[in-house]
């Protein structure tokens, strides 16, 4: 009977629970995760700025916590018990560091749930199910000389005063989201730099009340630290360089695709000279010049972009256009010194030169007709793969005018239209190929 | 001849900067003023072999670079990021080759002279002291040896830049100095519009003056420039820019010696280039994106640059871009190749990028390249009723192709994953066209064990068809290996082997050796 009766009780509790009742019950229900059920935080109740689905706050800036504690916020900051965010935050309005610790004590709690955090050796549990250790620090187990787990909340990598946004009037739900509707707050409810552009949008000059949008407004300088290699860890005075500090233990800051488009994509090398041709300062906030000068002055091959035996694969590349070679090449210096001591440029030293023809056979590459493979084809289809070899005087043997060179005509159809500008302006190159005192009719035209 | 006489710093390549960062260095510390010293160090060895198949050169070069920076040298109260900032950043390198010869560089050995070449150059990279924010964040300057980099391209000067920055999003540049170039004290080629070969040749003697007309003397290029650039609003941006630069001094016209025409030179101030640049990009974050930019040569008198690129936001993980590019070769005015019939390119593209997850990105497209050739016979505009008529109006000349239009085109993919210290890469590209093919693929990667120990590697298949010249076609299989050694913060050590195997070398290999140093105060 006794056995009977006991099965009634358990399958009754069990079909409460199962039913709700036990909804509001403490262990495990509520408070450990942002949502009940762990469902996924609406895009309203997020941070400005996040985004559908959400990846969260950067890790670089927002290292990963651990948060040891079970907490409710909507069961606080409601009618009932009639909390706000100043109630627990209160150090929040004075802060002036990313640095502070800004989560409450364990005494703003000791008011309701009568407990005693004064002194942190001896706390003393309330006598209420809620006042006890285990209701809030998660894994907390009698018998283990009052500890309790760490809650490990890594400061910001970032320059911030939650007083001076809240002298202005910014609420915490500008910046956090509806963190009153939930339970558990996470990293996710902290700011995403997306949101902080909602204000910070005026240049350097404007007042001092206004929210700038330069990087070092908000981002630590300095491409290391003071204190070490592992970043900035009690203060803010880490404040060196121009370029803002971009590697941290917890991830590495890169600008988002919708900033400048800037999105660093594996193929970025080939685009980025967009970003860097409209805001090179944009650039500037990350990256120094030796940075730049690496590739577009370098002088050791960069194998990310010349991969593989690129001595012998650059020849075919060059005509290609594949890739522009004066983007970090000039032509007439890099180029034409390397093929001259190698022999293969006409102006090379007589040792260099050997018994091969770099070029095609005469009858495809100067004779008529043109065609694909003849030099005038190919050099109007891609100059800066001539340019990248010979020397003015190569051209000049046969381009030059009667009684100069051969007297091939180089120029394009309707050229002496508008060469009389360029003339004035420069007639250098008209004397290398005319007569400058003669009867050379083509530059009395130009003239 | 080349004279003994050479520039004081190109004998003592790092003297100048070493001094200046010690003097940095054990300055009093009466404040907090940040110094830095850096050098970067590499040697490399391995062989050239001529493409016509006989020469070969011995490389053994060594690229030595030592950089000091102090900031904060108005020791402004930390935390503040609008206070006055002023900074000083300098950097000179070595790049040497020691595997030519003496030959080389003696203008006597004209069996192995090559003008303008040296065996150990130093260039002072950039040496300018900043000031960011000053009068209330309106002004900015820099004064020395200075980057430009807008849509005019990457450029070097000597002189001063100051920018006016406004409340009202706007913000005005002008600047003001001497183009950086080669064949001057401590300075590269690198800069200076290209069409002109150019360097030090005020010590040759006179005959071997004559025996390189087209290696032209260089001069001081004076040059200035102004911009105007919104500023602020981090949801689009542009930047309105234009430069001018003067080439001074003698240069060569005559290109034969035996000529019988004057002048053998021109002399006098004239234009090297004259353009105007727009470049803009727009945002809109659940949308896309939009950049685009313009280059207009003044000289020219025609637009040679012009691109623009629309990205589309797909979702959160996806981008779709769609791109266009527009070049024509131009030189430097001095340059008899701006009058030639170059025709410009035409680049379209469609490309992806997805961001599968926060460790692994994928990026791949296609594109078509249009070359643009001459398709009607010679037609100079106007009647040439005296004029000596070209060997082209040969009718055997005249033929021209129907198609004005040839067309290459290709595709990319590239990979990246990350996972704490562990990168892998993957880099694939495919060109086809009427010069030839090149295809293949690079996979790297690199792991940095217990924040010390590098261990990478680098390995590719690439295959390449030259249309124009069969006997360079191969297939080439390469491999990197690299170990090295973080000693300190951004300090390293650094050995890499490469080899490569093909039908046209054979087998060879390069070594380097890299040393990185930064010594913080």
């Amino acid at each position: 009977m006794t056995r009977i009766f006991t099965l009634l009780i358990l399958a009754s509790a069990a079909l409460l629970i199962a039913s709700g009742a036990f909804a509001e019950a403490p262990a495990g229900v509520h408070g450990l995760a942002p949502m009940p059920e762990d469902r996924k935080v609406p895009l309203k109740w997020l941070p400005p700025g996040a985004f559908d689905p959400d990846s969260g706050p950067s890790d670089g800036i927002f290292p990963a916590q651990r948060i040891t504690l079970r907490f409710n916020h909507a069961r606080h900051v409601n009618k009932t018990v009639g909390a706000t965010c100043k109630t627990c935050h209160a150090a929040a309005y004075r802060s002036t560091s990313a640095a502070d610790h800004l989560v409450p004590d364990g005494t703003v709690c000791d008011a309701c749930h009568s407990t005693d955090h004064t002194d942190a050796a001896h706390v003393k549990p309330g006598d209420d199910e809620n006042g006890q250790c285990v209701y809030c620090h998660l894994g907390y187990k009698q018998g283990d000389g009052n500890a309790v787990s760490e809650l490990q909340l890594p400061r910001a990598n970032l320059l911030f005063s939650h007083k001076a946004h809240g002298g202005r009037n910014i609420g915490c739900p500008q910046c956090h989201g509806a963190v009153e509707a939930l339970e558990l707050a996470t990293r996710d409810q902290l700011p995403r730099m997306r949101g902080c552009f909602h204000c910070h949008q005026m240049p350097d000059p404007a007042s001092r009340g206004d929210a700038h949008s330069a990087c070092d407004t908000c981002h630590l300088r300095g491409d290391r630290t003071r204190e070490g290699s592992e970043g900035p860890t009690t203060n803010d005075t880490v404040l060196r360089g121009t370029v803002i500090r971009t590697m941290f233990a917890s991830g590495t800051l890169s600008p988002p695709r919708w900033l400048h488009n800037a999105e660093h994509t594996p193929d970025f090398i080939s685009r980025h000279k967009w970003v860097a041709a409209d805001d090179s300062a944009f650039c500037a906030n990350c990256h120094k010049e030796d940075f730049c000068t690496d590739c577009h002055d370098g002088r050791v091959r960069p194998r990310t972009i010349h991969p593989n035996d690129y001595l012998n694969m650059h020849a075919i590349e060059a005509r290609m256009a594949t890739q522009r070679c004066s983007s970090c090449h000039r032509e007439q210096s890099f180029c034409l010194e390397c093929h001259m001591r190698v022999g293969v440029a006409e102006a090379s030293p007589p040792s260099a030169r050997d018994s091969g023809r770099f070029h095609p056979p005469k009858s495809i590459w100067s004779d008529p007709p043109r065609k694909p493979g003849n030099h005038a084809y190919e050099a109007e289809r891609n100059l800066g793969a001539c340019v990248s070899c010979h020397t003015e005087r190569d051209c000049v043997v046969c381009h030059g005018a009667r009684g100069v060179g051969g007297g091939f005509d180089p120029h394009k159809n309707g050229f002496v239209g508008g060469c009389a500008t360029q003339f004035r302006r420069n007639p250098r190159p008209c004397f290398v190929c005319h007569e400058a005192r003669g009867s050379d009719t083509m530059l009395a035209k130009c003239r | 001849m080349i004279a003994s006489r050479e520039n004081w710093l190109q004998k003592r390549p790092t003297l100048g900067l070493g001094l200046g960062a010690a003097l940095l260095v054990v300055a009093p510390n009466a404040y907090a003023l940040d110094v830095e010293v850096t050098s970067d160090d590499a040697a490399q060895f391995y062989d050239v072999r001529s493409p016509t198949g006989e020469t070969v050169l011995s490389r053994r070069r060594l690229l030595g670079t030592l950089g000091v920076s102090a900031y904060d040298l108005l020791d402004a109260p930390p935390g503040d990021p609008r206070a006055p900032n002023l900074s000083l950043r300098a950097r000179l390198r070595y790049d040497a080759d020691y595997g030519a010869s003496g030959a080389t560089v003696d203008p006597a050995s004209y069996d192995s002279f090559v003008p303008g070449f040296s065996r150990g150059p130093v260039d002072l990279m950039y040496a300018y002291v900043e000031g960011r924010r000053f009068l209330k964040g309106w002004l900015g300057f820099r004064l020395g040896r200075q980057y430009v980099t807008d849509a005019l391209g990457w450029w070097s000067f000597d002189g001063a830049e100051a920018s006016l920055t406004t409340p009202y999003f706007a913000k005005l540049e002008a600047y003001g100095g001497f183009e950086q170039r080669g064949g001057l004290p401590v300075s590269t080629p690198r800069f200076e519009r290209d069409g002109i070969w150019r360097g030090n040749r005020s010590t040759y003697d006179p005959t071997v003056r004559d025996l390189y007309p087209s290696f032209q003397p260089a001069s001081v290029a004076p040059a200035y420039g102004v911009a105007l650039e919104s500023t602020g609003v981090t949801w689009i941006h542009g930047r309105l820019t234009y430069r001018r630069v003067y080439n001074t001094g003698a240069s060569n016209v005559t290109e034969f010696a035996s000529a019988l025409y004057a002048p053998a030179q021109y002399n006098g101030w004239r234009i090297s280039s004259e353009r105007i640049g727009y470049a803009v990009d727009a945002n809109w974050p659940e949308v896309g994106g939009a950049k685009g930019g313009i280059v207009y040569d003044v000289y020219l008198g025609q637009v040679t640059q012009a691109y623009a690129s629309l990205d589309a936001y797909v979702g959160t993980r996806v981008t779709l871009s769609a791109d266009y590019d527009y070049y024509v070769p131009s030189f430097d005015a001095d340059s008899i190749w701006n009058f030639f019939a170059a025709e410009p390119m035409n680049d379209v593209g469609l490309r992806a990028n997805v961001d599968i997850s926060k460790r692994l990105t994928v990026a791949g497209g296609g594109h078509a390249r249009i070359f643009d050739v001459q398709t009607s016979a010679f037609d100079p505009g106007v009647a040439l009723a005296s004029y000596s008529p070209s060997p082209n109006y040969n009718p055997a000349a005249t033929y021209f192709p129907t198609n004005g239009h040839p067309l290459d085109g290709g595709g990319n993919l590239s990979a990246r994953w990350a996972k704490g210290a562990t990168t892998l890469g993957l880099r694939g590209a495919g060109d086809f066209g009427q010069e030839g093919d090149r295809t293949g693929a690079d996979v790297s990667g690199e792991h940095v064990f217990e924040t010390r120990y590098v261990l990478g590697g680098r390995a590719g298949v690439w295959q390449w068809d030259d249309r124009i010249r069969a006997d360079r076609a191969t297939t080439s299989f390469n491999y990197v290996a690299t170990v090295g050694y973080l000693f300190a913060p951004r300090s390293k050590a650094r050995v890499e082997w490469e080899h490569d195997i093909n039908s046209l070398v054979g087998q060879r290999f390069r070594i380097m050796f890299w040393f990185s140093v930064a010594v913080t105060k």
